[in-house]
């Protein structure tokens, strides 16, 4: 059973409200619950919506094809009815978006309590629960005349967490202990510049604004060569401004995370859009040769796992590490149950002289001479080798699906949910790599054992593709990308690799 | 310690424990050895008072004065350039019992690092801003600042710099500063400056007239400097305003008056003041890594 309901309407009806309620719900009663928001970058009017799908399964993804269309306003009715199913539902009206919530808790038959105590801790209860009411007992007169009805098998109650890509970094961060974060205001890293500000009272870190983002890298640097430990996050326009600290921090051992959240580009490109055509910069961004991390988490539990291994991995190794997420994983939510294991640190960097010329070990002072420069070179690539095989004791990559087919689907980040879910019960196996820089050894071995490679990526080149290649020598032909700046979604994964993997 | 004399331009300073062992590669006669000298004293007569060097930070950039330093042996970080104020205001925040001392020149500070400088003022960061100012970028062998005069000629301007420079102490005191105050580089007056802003709290500027020998060469900046009168109100911004009038950085005329002293001083909530995660650990005198 996997039902998807797209609810649409103008920026600031309130279509999100109403979808992360009902999701809450949903999660609650027992369901796996995944949504999708689609949104423009505008504040009131234009189009937006979100697709929530649920099932009695574990579900990570979206469909094209709906079973139930909420409309808001006309427009969502015009621009979506071409992908409501066969027999599938429509609720339109031109209503408050609290009414369609007590719609769809009738026709869902859900506990009207579930929504009333969320809404309790909102604004404006006494006129939500009206609107909530009169929806509800709208719809008990019609779902006995029309197909309003889903026929929603009951499940089991179970403890889920559901939260988005930058809850799980926001958790992550707090669980290692993080103490400053900077940022400058960009979307998609945005949210999770409010999470960690929503959790300053509990944690006791500090959460600043600065005037761009080449003070917020800067006061990074300044704030992890203290000891405290640091994060800066922003969005690939931000990073460009970033990255000569970034090379500083290459040089001078600063212990420094960067979230970086990718938006469609270049550019200012798609504002409130998805893509993953930020990997090369990850990877090669800022001047000269030094150590860093690169690591791509592809679901909320990742986000937590991976960046506490990032905040230990440039604890211990004094090295830059860049967290990669994009909008999709960063703004849809996800139901897990899988509890993240939280890598743990201390705070291990030293207060000192620092430099963002080569150094002088003796002094702390700049230098010129050709020895010491040898010295430290050769001291950035021993780090960096002591770093690699750090790495490899953790999870660089996973394998899903039947791990011994010859057919072979590699990606990283979030296309994963789309994959997982569009793979099941296929003849294939599914490789996400979640360590890029290091990049984990193992990787080739298991893909030239592969008769059949097909990468799946939010870009127009095939960056791991890239990556890949340089790693392994091996040349991956068969590429899914997408580029329209939407995430891949379930339903048309499971035709394109049908087609692939016969 | 030895009590302090009178330091000649290159003077070795008086303290050893603040040394290091890099050697000076300012030019002989350079103005930044009266400032490096008074800088270290007042950090010497600090230590002597009782505080230890690990009570201190020091932050530079790139340029003439960045090398400060490599001469002067605290912790901190020697930054990029242009980006000294989000640098100290970060180490500042990573440790906020660190009493922190950003070193600029007038190219980064006025250039590329100036919408550092405005926030840095307008939200009163708990730092020491010194600004060597020798009105051009003299380590890249002599372009002209935001501050450089009308009419300078170099081999990247052969027409002459066609726009006039602003006026650095007018834009840092719009930006709402609570501490400002011009000295000429001599190592009396920089050390006279520091241990007068070091009773303020907030953020402090200080811009040190430092004529370049070789780029920028001195016309007389030192015969034009008066001491600002002792019955100057610090708290009127207005008059702070028409002080700091009295030269407009555009060469030197008849008639101008580089005045030197404390133009503003008022008292205003810090940065720290307004985060209390910050004023605990003030309060406390802990680092990040000693809360719970």
């Amino acid at each position: 059973m996997k039902y998807n309901i797209l609810f649409g309407g103008k920026a600031g009806q309130g279509a999100n409200i109403l979808t992360h309620l009902l999701a809450e719900s949903l999660v609650e009663e027992g369901y796996y619950v995944f949504y999708y928001r689609d949104y423009q970058s505008l504040i009131r009017g234009g189009h937006g919506f979100n697709v929530l799908t649920f099932s009695d399964k574990p579900v990570h993804s979206h469909d094209s094809k709906v079973d139930v269309i909420v409309a808001l306003d006309k427009n969502t009715v015009d621009k979506h009815q071409k992908n409501l199913k066969k027999g599938g539902v429509l609720i339109e009206g031109k209503d408050a978006n609290m009414y369609f919530a007590g719609r769809m808790f009738k026709a869902l038959g859900l506990p009207l309590k579930l929504l009333d105590k969320r809404l309790k801790k909102m604004k404006r209860y006494g006129e939500n629960i009206k609107d909530v009411q009169r929806g509800y007992e709208y719809q008990s007169t019609v779902n006995s005349q029309q197909s309003m009805v889903l026929n929603i098998p009951k499940v089991q109650k179970a403890k889920r967490t559901f939260s988005s890509g930058s809850v799980g970094v926001a958790e992550g961060a707090v669980k290692s202990g993080i103490d400053n974060y900077f940022a400058y205001p960009m979307t998609p890293a945005t949210a999770v510049l409010g999470e960690l500000a929503q959790r300053q009272k509990e944690y006791g870190h500090l959460v600043l604004e600065l005037e761009n983002e080449i003070a917020v890298a800067n006061a990074g640097a300044g704030s992890a060569i203290t000891g405290a430990k640091t994060m800066v996050g922003t969005s690939g326009g931000g990073f460009c401004l970033m990255t000569e600290a970034l090379s500083m921090c290459g040089i001078s051992k600063i212990p420094l995370v960067f979230y970086l959240a990718q938006r469609a580009g270049p550019a200012s490109g798609v504002a409130t859009y998805n893509a993953q055509a930020d990997l090369h910069m990850a990877r090669h961004a800022g001047h000269g040769e030094f150590p860093r991390l690169v690591l791509a988490p592809g679901d909320p539990v990742e986000a937590q796992e991976i960046t506490s291994q990032i905040f230990y991995l440039t604890q211990k190794f004094g090295v830059p590490g860049i967290l990669i997420s994009d909008k999709h994983l960063a703004e849809s939510y996800y139901t897990t149950e899988h509890k993240p294991v939280i890598t743990k640190v201390g705070h291990l960097t030293k207060f000192g002289r620092y430099t963002s010329y080569e150094q002088d070990p003796t002094t702390g002072s700049g230098t010129e001479d050709a020895d010491v420069i040898i010295a430290n070179v050769n001291e950035r690539k021993k780090r960096w080798d002591a770093l690699r095989a750090e790495c490899e004791k953790f999870e660089g990559y996973k394998i899903y699906g039947k791990k011994n087919s010859k057919n072979c689907i590699v990606f990283w980040g979030s296309p994963k949910g789309a994959i997982l879910d569009a793979i099941k019960g296929m003849d294939v196996c599914a490789i996400q790599i979640l360590y890029v820089e290091p990049f984990p050894k193992k990787v080739g071995t298991i893909l030239k054992k592969k008769d059949k490679i097909v990468a799946v990526e939010n870009n127009a080149t095939g960056q791991l593709c890239d990556v890949i290649r340089e790693h392994t020598g091996m040349l991956i032909k068969d590429k899914i990308l997408r580029y329209d700046a939407r995430p891949f979604l379930c339903d048309e994964l499971v035709k394109k690799f049908g087609r692939i993997f016969k | 310690m030895k009590a302090k004399k009178t330091q000649t331009a290159d003077s070795k300073p008086q303290t050893a424990n603040i040394n290091t062992a890099t050697p000076m590669t300012w030019c002989p006669g350079c103005y930044n050895f009266q400032i490096l000298a008074g800088v270290k004293n007042y950090f010497s007569s600090e230590l002597k008072k009782g505080k230890s060097k690990e009570d201190f930070a020091i932050c530079s950039g790139i340029g003439c004065q960045g090398k400060i330093f490599d001469y002067i042996n605290l912790n901190g970080l020697n930054t990029l350039h242009g980006r000294e104020l989000p640098t100290s205001l970060g180490i500042k925040m990573g440790n906020p019992n660190l009493d922190v001392y950003a070193f600029i020149g007038d190219g980064g500070c006025f250039n590329e690092g100036v919408s550092h400088l405005v926030h840095a003022a307008r939200e009163n960061v708990d730092i020491t801003c010194i600004v060597h100012n020798n009105q051009v970028f003299a380590l890249t062998v002599g372009q002209p600042t935001g501050l450089t005069e009308q009419g300078f000629v170099d081999k990247t301007t052969p027409e002459g710099v066609t726009v006039k420079p602003f006026n650095p102490l007018k834009l840092v005191l719009s930006a709402n500063a609570t501490f400002v105050a011009r000295v000429f580089a001599d190592v009396k007056q920089v050390e006279w400056v520091l241990n007068e802003a070091k009773k303020h709290k907030g953020f402090k500027f200080i811009e040190i007239i430092q004529p370049c020998i070789i780029f920028h060469p001195d016309v007389g900046y030192k015969d034009y400097v008066h001491e600002i009168p002792k019955s100057h109100d610090v708290t009127d911004f207005y008059k702070a305003m028409k002080l700091i009038d009295d030269w407009d950085y555009n060469g030197i005329k008849k008639g101008d008056k580089i005045n030197t002293g404390i133009f503003y001083k008022v008292k205003r909530e810090t940065i720290l003041d307004k985060h209390w995660q910050l004023k605990g650990l003030v309060k406390d005198k802990k680092q990040w890594k000693d809360r719970k």
